[in-house]
């Protein structure tokens, strides 16, 4: 618990503003690649593409140093407890894009014995990019989509953790 | 080891395991080139150290060990052996009954044959006698069943039919 908390400054519009505004456009991120989806991301970080112009800086040294988590690839029900312990691992206030049908639903796998449908019953999910995989592009709205939601956001309805469960155990 | 390869044609390799094997060599077929032998489980170590230690064949590298489940015909263990030597390739097939499919392991024998076999093992049930590490391999602990036998039901298709057409069926879809 912090200043942010404690003080109804975070609520005066031009403060929210201002702080929001600081959070959308320095997005820390993980690539949490699991397959062919991660390299769509890799392609969104380099020059062509580039989101570090759109503020999504993909050199965080861990995922305690890290906002936004993107889930690109296949999630199975064997690795799953590592992604519910790096989303763990993460600082609040934290974002998760799930990228390319696998992880939002499944995709090719969708009956398969051994991938989980949807890492949304793992960690709760702002944006999801369709797709399989999806384009850069896709990605790069993605973030624009997730940059529009921080910016409406209050930050201590975020800070305070409620938000933290997957959407099935809310 | 010979260094210059001399690669054994599917007749040689027949005429050669039938030679020392007699009746265990049950089945012998050329496919694409390669020897393909269905040994009987009880002499199948027997024939695998044989491929590997007689200079002929010199099977040196065991390239895979997998399963078929051909449901109420039993399951099948298939072997694939590669001379790096020679350059040729050797399979070597068991069936085993479907009740309790019992093979014995071949990981002291090949090294590499172990995590092929706890895959096997834990994809078709196949229970390789006298493996050093019996539990599985890919899957997580409390999985049950074996995934990859035909009769292992998928709950999301038990939920939801598959959409599309066998393929082979696409010209039966206009109903």
């Amino acid at each position: 618990m912090g200043l942010i908390e404690k003080t109804p400054l975070p609520s005066i519009q031009p403060v929210k503003f201002l702080l929001n505004w600081g959070r959308r456009y320095s997005l820390w991120v993980i690539n949490f690649g699991l397959a062919c989806c991660a390299i769509e991301f890799i392609a969104v970080s380099t020059s062509k593409h580039d989101f570090i112009r759109l503020g999504v800086i993909p050199a965080a040294h861990g995922p305690r140093q890290a906002d936004l988590l993107v889930v690109a690839g296949t999630l199975t029900d064997k690795m799953a407890p590592a992604l519910k312990r790096v989303y763990d691992q993460m600082p609040d206030p934290k974002y998760v894009i799930s990228f390319g049908s696998c992880s939002n639903c499944g995709g090719p796998y969708w009956d398969s014995y051994s991938v989980t449908k949807g890492v949304d019953q793992i960690v709760p999910v702002d944006v999801y990019v369709p797709g399989c995989p999806p384009r850069p592009e896709a990605l790069l709205h993605g973030v624009v989509r997730l940059q529009e939601k921080i910016a409406q956001e209050d930050i201590r309805e975020k800070w305070s953790g409620k938000h933290t469960a997957p959407a099935g155990l809310r | 080891m010979a260094s210059t390869p001399r690669p054994l044609a599917s007749a040689d390799v027949e005429a050669r395991l039938r030679a020392r094997f007699g009746d265990d060599v049950v089945d012998f077929q050329d496919q694409f080139g390669h020897a393909v032998a269905t040994v009987t489980p009880e002499r199948y170590r027997e024939v695998a150290t044989f491929l590997r230690d007689e200079p002929e064949f010199a099977c040196d590298y065991c390239d895979f060990v997998g399963g078929v489940d051909f449901e109420d015909e039993g399951l099948e263990v298939v072997t694939h052996l590669f001379s790096t030597t020679h350059h040729h390739n050797v399979r070597l097939k068991v069936h085993l009954p479907r009740e309790r499919p019992a093979c014995p392991t071949l990981s002291d024998v090949f090294a590499g044959a172990d995590w092929h076999e706890r895959e096997t093992a834990e994809m078709f049930g196949v229970e390789f006698e006298g493996h050093p590490q019996p539990v599985k391999l890919l899957l997580s602990e409390p999985f049950e069943g074996h995934p990859l036998r035909k009769d292992f039901p998928l709950m999301s298709r038990e939920a939801k039919p598959w959409p599309g057409a066998a393929e082979g069926e696409e010209g039966e879809e206009e109903e």
